[in-house]
């Protein structure tokens, strides 16, 4: 007896149409190589993200107060903040749901989207980028690529991760009437750190 | 399933009643083609990256044998679980047995047309499963036991009002509210308390890359994130036609597909899932349900290339003012009168008829599908297949009766300028005639074309014209 999968590829190979016709084109690499902060600044504000820019003098854990007054439980997975929550207590999934606010650090952000990059690998566990109720990413400026092209051809961790998360912005929902809400599931809002 | 052909226009001319909805549907959907204008203009490249994606997909499709291969090979050595099905029932078999085996009792999903065309919710609902939907649109049209009308805004349909009257009967909530933000507010409370218990998370898969055997969920929610994240089990359902080959190429699509959609240049989750996480398992089913067998027709093959943006629905004059629901399938608008007819040709034979075959929807596809011309091509196979309505088909006949003879054609002519001139409105308004229904007849001209020909231009034109005639 031939299986679904024997029989779904036969009628494929019956099928398609010939594929001498059909190169396979070269990979392309389009559109604006700029991969300014600037860039990227703007893209990330487009889609809703925002910048947490540090005043003189200033710690990353005043900073994260400063925006987020009414956070009581801050959860950090970088050295540069502290927090409120020991991250070795984030164990399950569950775990995260009652953060206020996650810190992490990003290994790259995309110029083009403003869109950083976040994996297991910078994760105590992956729902910790989504059940908090907001995220504070930190970024190195040199650690921006141009746009989707460049990052898919450059950045290795496309190939690694099992899990790879790019994230412009907030959780966004437009599907009532129309209208635009930020922090719809996962955080209300994604500000970004530049180090 | 009933075979019985959709209804397109009677169910449209309902929709067209309800003029605050329907004004709201049409402008709406526009708004977001000219939001979608607009990405195009900035990006000088445009063209090319269509050009680009066009290009890939129809080479992956002419190899999709050894893609599909290669990439179960890549993600069986990342530790997914793959499956095949040649069909919805043997989809909802396979998603059935995993969650007995882990005696998983409540499903969250994210959004997947898949799933819906192999018809998954009320199968899993007999097996003792509770499926909730965590798109809010998507869960809009699950709480009011719809389809989704619009494949990447499912509840477009809906105004403020009517979803204050589904979360107030299922939420608790008031049904006077009119505030956008408090009803997603309360989708939110109402879902976290599912997700946190979730036995199993499901995603669909928007593309699927043979080289490193991942598959991309692109959602604004981040929904499938959470999906997939919370619950330490997730299967994704994902149709066959959905790979590209290299993960390079994945740019190309990601500038194409939110801009197209929804006129964003990106969405704001766009997640690459290569393997379990840790303590987690993995599942994918990939799904033909007739996709090789389209693969097949010569004609509407390249309908396969389609990433779901929405784009040929959102500029479509027809889909504007008929809503979704009316092509009454999981597929609607422009894409969906073309795919839907190799899922049931009888049944959904009169949706290659819901376009004017303006060619907008061609000129959007950031996949270069040529829609419009697959339209009038399955017009012809339906006619071929005797699959046009009666009346239509006799209304042909005579016409195709009365072209063929030009003095006859010439006499209709004048006579139907005549009556449209003197006749009362009720002999021509009337069920006789479809279309004076929804609008005003064509005013009636003083002179016909070949009236004013005649007088002008026949006799100077003849000589001219004399060494053309030959056909």
């Amino acid at each position: 007896m031939s299986t679904a999968r024997d029989e779904i590829l036969q009628a494929l190979r019956a099928n398609r149409p010939t594929p001498e016709n059909h190169p396979l084109p070269p990979v392309a690499t389009l559109g604006d190589l700029d991969a300014s902060r600037e860039r990227f600044i703007t893209s990330l504000k487009i889609l809703g993200g925002d910048v947490l820019e540090p005043v003189e003098g200033e710690t990353l854990d005043q900073a994260i107060l400063r925006r987020h007054p009414d956070a009581k439980v801050i959860c950090s997975n970088v050295p540069e903040a502290r927090g409120t929550l020991p991250v070795e207590k984030v164990k399950t999934p569950q775990d995260a749901a009652t953060i206020d606010v996650t810190v992490v650090r990003a290994p790259f952000g995309i110029a083009e989207m403003g869109s950083i990059f976040l994996s297991e690998a910078q994760l105590p566990i992956n729902s910790f980028a989504h059940l908090g109720q907001h995220i504070v990413v930190l970024l190195s400026v040199d650690q921006l690529t141009a746009n989707m092209h460049t990052a898919y051809q450059e950045r290795p961790e496309f190939k690694t991760a099992n899990y790879g998360v790019l994230m412009s912005g907030p959780s966004a929902t437009a599907d009532i009437q129309g209208v635009l809400i930020r922090g719809a599931q996962g955080v209300r809002s994604l500000s970004v750190w530049f180090t | 399933m009933s075979d019985k052909p959709v209804n397109h226009a009677r169910a449209a001319e309902h929709f067209i009643e309800d003029t605050p909805h329907l004004q709201f549907h049409d402008e709406r959907l526009w708004d977001m083609r000219q939001k979608r204008d607009a990405q195009m203009h900035i990006l000088p490249e445009w063209q090319e990256l269509r050009e680009e994606a066009s290009r890939i997909k129809e080479h992956t499709l002419s190899r999709l044998p050894e893609y599909l291969e290669q990439f179960e090979t890549n993600a069986r050595k990342n530790g997914i679980h793959v499956h095949w099905a040649r069909d919805g029932a043997e989809h909802n078999r396979i998603v059935g047995e995993i969650l007995k085996a882990h005696n998983a009792r409540n499903l969250i999903k994210s959004k997947s047309m898949v799933t819906e065309e192999c018809d998954m919710r009320p199968y899993l609902a007999k097996q003792g499963v509770t499926v909730t939907e965590t798109d809010l649109g998507e869960r809009i049209q699950q709480l009011d036991d719809q389809l989704p009308s619009h494949i990447v805004v499912p509840a477009v349909h809906k105004l403020t009002a009517d979803v204050a009257k589904i979360f107030a009967k299922d939420y608790h909530t008031d049904p006077e509210i009119r505030d956008p933000h408090l009803l997603a507010e309360a989708q939110r409370q109402a879902a976290r308390p599912v997700i946190l218990h979730a036995d199993a998370g499901m995603t669909g898969g928007n593309f699927v890359v043979a080289e490193t055997g991942t598959f991309v969920v692109c959602t604004n929610e981040g929904n499938a994130d959470l999906s997939a994240t919370v619950p330490n089990l997730h299967i994704a359902t994902i149709g066959i036609e959905r790979l590209v080959p290299r993960m390079a190429d994945m740019g190309v699509f990601i500038r194409l597909l939110s801009r197209s959609a929804l006129g964003s240049p990106i969405t704001q989750y766009t997640t690459h899932f290569r393997g379990p996480q840790k303590g987690g398992e993995m599942h994918v089913v990939l799904v033909d349900n007739g996709r090789s067998a389209r693969l097949g027709m010569e004609d509407f093959w390249t309908s396969l290339k389609c990433i779901r943006c929405g784009a040929c629905m959102n500029t479509c004059p027809v889909y504007r003012r008929s809503g979704g629901l009316s092509y009454g399938a999981v597929y609607s608008g422009p894409i969906g009168a073309i795919i839907d007819p190799t899922f049931n040709e009888r049944k959904y034979s009169t949706l290659p008829y819901a376009s004017t075959l303006n060619g907008s929807c061609t000129n959007v596809c950031p996949v270069k599908i040529n829609i419009h011309e697959q339209l009038y091509k399955w017009r012809r196979v339906l006619v071929q297949h005797h699959e046009m309505p009666f009346v239509k088909r006799e209304i042909m006949h005579m016409a195709g009766k009365l072209m063929g003879q030009p003095r006859m054609y010439r006499a209709a002519i004048k006579a139907t300028e005549v009556s449209l001139s003197t006749m009362p409105r009720f002999v021509l308004y009337n069920w006789l005639n479809p279309w004076g229904k929804h609008r005003e007849n064509p005013h009636p001209v003083k002179q016909t074309f070949n009236d004013w020909y005649r007088k002008n231009r026949e006799t100077a034109a003849k000589p001219a014209a004399a060494p053309e005639t030959k056909k």
